[in-house]
This record gives C-alpha cells, structure tokens and sequence, in this order.
C-alpha cells in the first residue's frame, strides 16, 4: 500500500510542480461557459426554438382565459405554441416527451380568485429538457404574479363585475362608476403587493419515461435560471476527461522516458505501479472538478445544490472519468496511437452527451444515442443538482450508471494495462 | 571468490529477431564486469533480463544464490539498476527524485533522508539537490541519474551505458564513481561500447556482439586471444599474389585483392614489413596499425570493428 501511497504522492507533486498543463484542462471548461454564458446572457442575439406548451384548462372561466389569451399575445405568441388539451391527453403528450410544459388550471380556479381562496397553478416540465421548460417556468410565473397583483387591487370592483364575468347581465352606468372609482383605490392601495399571494404556483418535474410526476421545484426563491448552471455541467465533462486522460497518458511517457521500467526494475510490482497511476489519475481528476465547482459557485454564482447528491456525483463521475480512460489506455500502445484516438473518442462522448451542444435541441435519434454517452449522464446528473435541487434519490440511476460503467471500465482497463506490462508489450 | 551472479544459457528474441543467444557467464562478489560490444549487441536486452524487466525465453539467472525465475522480488531488493537513459523526472528537483526512488525500496523516514544525502554527496550535486533536474547540465543529469540507482545502497549494480553522450571530464567522475563502489565491495555488471572505458575499469570483460559472447576474461586474457601480436592491415590497389612473399613469416589474418591484414610480432618487425611494402611501389591507400589492445582483439573475435 506504502508503494501505492508513494506513486500516487509523486504524481501528485510532478503536477503541482508542473502544473500548466492541467491549468489549461481546467480553463477549457471554464472558457466554454463563459462563452456560452455570454452569448445566451441578455446582450446575446440567439434564436430561441418556440416552445411546446400544453395547457389544460379545467375552470373554463374569465381568468383561466385571461391566462392563456395572454400567453397568446405579441411576443410571448412568437415564443411559446400552446396547445389546449385535457388533463389526460397532457399527461400522456408529456410522458411521451411531446411538449416542454404542461400547464394546468385547477377547477374553480376564477370563482375562487373572485371570492379571495388561494388557488394553485400546477407546472410540469419535461424532465429531458432544461432550459426551455424554464423559460415556460419562469413565464408562467410572472403571468401568475400579474393575475394575483391584479386581482388584489381590483378586488372591490371586481366582486361587482361579477355579473359580467359570469354573463348574467350587463352592469348599469352607476355600477361601472362604483367599479372605476374602486379600481382607482386599490390601484393606491397597493394592498396586493405586500399580503400573500392567492395564487401560488406549484412546479413539478415529469420523466419521460413513466407519467409519475418525480420533484417538486424548490428553486422558486433562487433568483431564476442560471445560465452558467445550465452550461457548466457539459463543459466540465470535457475537461474532466482530458486531465483524467492527461494524467494516464503519463505511463505511455514514463515507459518511453525510462521512468517506467525503472519503476518495475525495484521491488514495486506490476499491479502496484498500475494501481498508483490510476489513483494519481483519479486524485488529480477529482481536485480539478473540485476546482471547477468552486469557480462555478464564485465565479459563476451557480447553486451548488444538495451537498450529499453533489458529493456523490462527483465522486461517480470522477470514477467513470478515470475508468473510461483507463479502459482506452489499456487498448491503446503508444503515445502516436493515443494522440489519434483520444482527443476524437472524448469530442465524440462530449458531443453526443450534450456538452456542446444543448442536449434537448439535438434530433430525438442524436438523443437516443446521446444517452450512450457516458458524458450525458455525468453531465445530465449535475444539471438536475445544479438547476432543480435534484437530491441522492433524483438521480440515482444516474449514480447507478456512472458507477457502473466507471467500475465496468476501470477493472478491465487496469487488468490490460497490466497485461501489457508484464507482457513487456510497453 | 564467490561467485555473485551465475547466468546459464540465456536467450531472448523478439519475434524474428535473436537479441541474446544462449549466453553464459558468472560475476564474482566485488568484480566489474564488463560487456563491451557495439549497438544492437544485446547488451541492454541481457542487462533487462538481469534486472527482471524481461523474461528469457529460456536460461536461467541465479543472483547472491536466488533464482531469478522464483525470487524477482528479493533480487530487486538488492539490486540497483541505472538504465542507458536519463530515467528521472525532470520536473522535480535532483532530491525529491531520489527520495521517490529510495522510497521504492522500502526506505522511509530518517534513513531515506541520509541515504540522498550520501548519494549526492557520493556524485558531488549536494548543493544543486534542491534545484529541478531540467536545470542540470547533461553530466549532472547522468550523475543523478546514477545516484537513483544507489540510493538503497545496493549489493549488485547493473549499469547500461551510464557514460553515454557526455564529456570526458563528467565521464571521468562517473568512472571514478563506479570504481570507488567495486572498492567497496558492490558488484558491477558495466555495459559499454568505449573500447578504453572498459579497459579502464573493468576487471574481466565478455566481448558481445549479436548476442553472443564471442570471449570473455581479463584484459591480459584477451590479448593474449590475439597473441599479443601487432595488427597491420594495408589497404590498396594489389592482388593478393602480389603481397604474398612481403609477408615473410608473419602470420597472415586476411587476404584478398585490394587488402591484407597480418599479425606481426613486435615493432622492428612491423618496420620492416612496411618498408618492404613500399620499396616494391605498390599502389597503397592506406595503413592501419593496431597494438594488441581490446581493439583487436574485437576485431580477431568478431571478424569486424567495434562500430557505433
């Protein structure tokens, strides 16, 4: 174990002493979101997809409509298609990946807005998308705090509109006096702004795969969608894999330097150089990330989220980083050979993962295969901790996958690396 | 003497081609032993097999009474092994490279700190210790080189080309290092293609050349392989009736049109030979003169020159 401990501790201070190569690893990431950052941030000039909104409306009434007409006007018409559908229809579309986001009116939703009873407006986002259902989210909200503001201030006159919003008759000249003159108090009341709100806005999260509806979003308070959080994730993949495989192309360069056979020239064994080298790799790996999470939250002022889910992840993640490119290594036999494949093969994982790209924009068959991608899920994974809170249980099946492949990969790996070695093959 | 190193019959190839061919040889307690032979030799294949880098593909090497095959391990315990490259990490300075490859084998703590010390102070870098390996010259990076391989204080050391590409004045120190560790009783096992290096220090040489041993034994041995006679070998626009009656009772090594080679007994003889040479006005090219030296003696066994 001492001879484990010593190799990984000098690959460790090779790195501090020589530490510009993974600096610039590490910068890959950071500059990516940045960039992107910056072209998605409010001085950006992008092309937003419309986005697919279901709305069920189960009131049928003056507010309800008020509510979707207005999401059907000037720019919000350009941005959002929204379709009407019943309660059954919407869960099915959403469970088949079919739209962003389904809104849903309760029943009594404008009686109860006119008698003063908080009512709730239920928001499902689909859970393989990220930024465009929070764009409905965040839409959705201000339509809410505007229909609440509004009805607070014009409660008095519109108890006595009543009778126009539920169509029994038309009010007289004195009525409609009563009514302006009372909208014009509640205007400089402004009663509204500082009592709770009637309406409130539930926000849940539904999977793709079943109809279960699987979070309740917590991230109402945080100050709305963080871009950086969006994009930090991907990014972050891409630099991982390159220090992890930075760190274990060293044995390529130690076996041509001469370090290498020196190495197996003392007492150590085979397996204990091997297992030194992956553990350097999975150390300097794991600092790394914990430097990028550091920049994100200060740099980027991203949430980090449920610190047990963020931990874990990580430490998954950083398993499958490592096995991965163990696994590759143990394939590959010279330093020409990895300088072809390896840079191709982590671009590939990264591009069809979604860190280039927004995963939810790719075709549905990119998609499918993206979900192949070793990246989609270690990215996928932070996303859900960094943008909706996801804790242990939310992403589990990611944690299960990441595992699974970094273990599924790293033994083989280790074992062909070794093979090759004593085999003299290196 | 005890015999410190008995190797039988070794062999290795890769795939078509027979790097060592069923050598055989012993080292005693406190000897150098030397392998002198040209590029491509086999030395560095035999020393990899010394130190259990490869494995024969048959032979069998027995060290301080171990077999190879069965006690790897405890052979490499005692073994130090300083490679033909500059086998250290260049980012880190001369002292943090030995402290990792004196950790290697087992030492910690104190008696790791004391035994860097003695080795820089063995190779004079104590004061440059602390800088990064990088920075040295190439005679420091060679010395330190060395140094990785002592830091343990090994019994047997296996040294592979350590003097390669460097200047006489560092080469010097370096053989003077080597010399004093025989003195203190360590084994040596030298490989070099210096013909005068392994004249200097060694105490018996094999002379190897595509993987075979051609002789081996002191250097007064060795000579005596040629018959401490003189080499001359004449080169020119002759055939070989023509040279024939010059030669006399000398014993002819080669001949053929165009070149002779005979072993002449001291040097009135040779100026004698010479100068009847040249009273027939024979178109000759050149000459070349060979004291019995290891040089000719690689040229008697080989049948060619110690090449590059």
């Amino acid at each position: 174990m001492n001879e484990i401990l010593g190799i990984l501790a000098n690959d460790i201070r090779r790195r501090l002493k020589s530490p510009v190569s993974v600096i610039l690893m590490i910068l890959i990431p950071v500059t990516m979101t940045l960039i992107v950052g910056i072209v998605f941030g409010p001085s950006g000039e992008v092309t937003v997809p419309k986005i697919k909104v279901l709305l069920v409306d189960n009131d049928g009434g003056f507010f309800s409509g008020f509510l979707m007409q207005g999401m059907q006007q000037g720019e919000l018409a350009d941005m959002l298609d929204i379709t009407g559908v019943s309660a059954a229809e919407g869960e099915k579309m959403m469970s088949e990946g079919k739209a962003s986001a389904l809104i849903e009116i309760p029943q009594g939703f404008t009686a109860n807005i006119l008698d003063g009873v908080p009512v709730e407006i239920r928001l499902v986002k689909n859970s393989s998308e990220y930024f465009l259902p929070l764009v409905v989210e965040e839409i959705t909200k201000t339509m809410a705090v505007l229909l609440d503001s509004g009805s607070r201030i014009f409660s008095g006159p519109m108890t006595r509109m009543r009778s126009i919003i539920d169509g029994e008759s038309w009010p007289s000249t004195g009525d409609m006096e009563d009514v302006m003159n009372g909208a014009r108090n509640g205007v400089i009341l402004v009663y509204g702004y500082v009592a709770d709100s009637l309406i409130t806005f539930r926000d849940e999260v539904a999977s793709a795969a079943d109809t279960a509806v699987v979070a309740a979003g917590e991230k109402e308070d945080s100050g709305g969608f963080n871009i950086f959080a969006y994009v930090m994730p991907g990014s972050m993949m891409i630099g991982l894999l390159f220090i992890a495989e930075l760190i274990l192309r060293d044995i390529l360069r130690e076996r041509t330097g001469g370090t290498l056979p020196r190495m197996l020239a003392s007492p150590v064994t085979t397996s204990q150089v091997v297992a030194g080298k992956v553990g350097a790799a999975f150390a300097i790996t794991m600092i790394s990330c914990l430097i990028l999470l550091a920049v994100s939250r200060i740099g980027f002022s991203v949430d980090l989220g449920d610190p047990s889910a963020l931990f874990l992840h990580t430490v998954a993640t950083i398993l499958m980083c490592t096995g991965v490119m163990t696994f590759l290594y143990g394939a590959i036999s010279s330093e020409r050979a990895a300088d072809a494949v390896m840079s191709v093969v982590i671009i590939v994982m990264a591009l069809f993962g979604g860190s280039m790209v927004p995963y939810e924009q790719m075709p549905s068959a990119l998609q499918a295969a993206g979900r192949f991608s070793p990246v989609f899920w270690a990215a996928d994974g932070m996303k859900r901790i960094f943008l909706f809170d996801a804790g242990v249980s939310d992403i589990s099946v990611h944690l299960a996958i990441l595992v699974a492949l970094g273990v599924c990969s790293l033994i083989p790996g280790t074992l062909l690396i070794r093979s090759r070695i004593a085999k003299g093959g290196w | 003497m005890t015999e410190m190193i008995v190797v039988k019959e070794l062999s290795r190839s890769f795939g078509e081609i027979r790097a060592v061919r069923g050598i055989g040889f012993t080292v005693a307690r406190g000897e150098i032993f030397g392998f002198l032979g040209p590029n491509g030799a086999g030395k560095t294949t035999t020393i990899s097999m010394l130190s259990g880098l490869l494995r024969p593909d048959s032979g069998s090497i027995t060290i301080d009474g171990m077999d190879m095959a069965s006690h790897g391990r405890d052979i490499r315990r005692i073994m130090g092994i300083i490679p033909q490259e500059i086998a250290l990490y260049e980012e880190l300075s001369g002292r943090d490279n030995l402290l990792f490859w004196g950790g290697l084998y087992g030492l910690a703590g104190g008696e790791l700190r004391d035994s860097v010390d003695r080795a820089l102070e063995l190779v004079e870098l104590i004061d440059r210790a602390k800088d990064p390996v990088r920075t040295y010259s190439g005679g420091m990076k060679r010395r330190i080189n060395l140094c990785a391989g002592l830091v343990h204080d090994p019994k047997i050391i296996l040294l592979d080309e350590p003097t390669l590409g460097i200047d006489p004045q560092a080469r010097i120190r370096i053989l003077d290092v080597v010399k004093g560790l025989a003195d203190r009783g360590k084994t040596i096992i030298y490989t070099t293609h210096y013909l005068e290096e392994a004249e200097h220090i060694c105490d018996r040489i094999a002379i190897i050349d595509e993987g075979t041993i051609y002789a081996s034994g002191t250097l007064a041995e060795l000579v005596e392989l040629v018959g401490g006679k003189i080499m001359v070998t004449v080169s020119g626009g002759f055939g070989a009736g023509d040279v024939r009656e010059l030669v006399g009772d000398a014993e002819i090594d080669h001949i053929e049109n165009g070149e002779l080679r005979v072993k002449l007994l001291d040097r009135d003889s040779t100026g004698r030979f010479l100068g009847g040479l040249f009273s027939t006005g024979l178109h000759v090219d050149g000459v070349a003169i060979r004291e019995p030296s290891l040089e000719s003696v690689f040229l008697q066994v080989t049948g060619r020159e110690l090449r590059d």
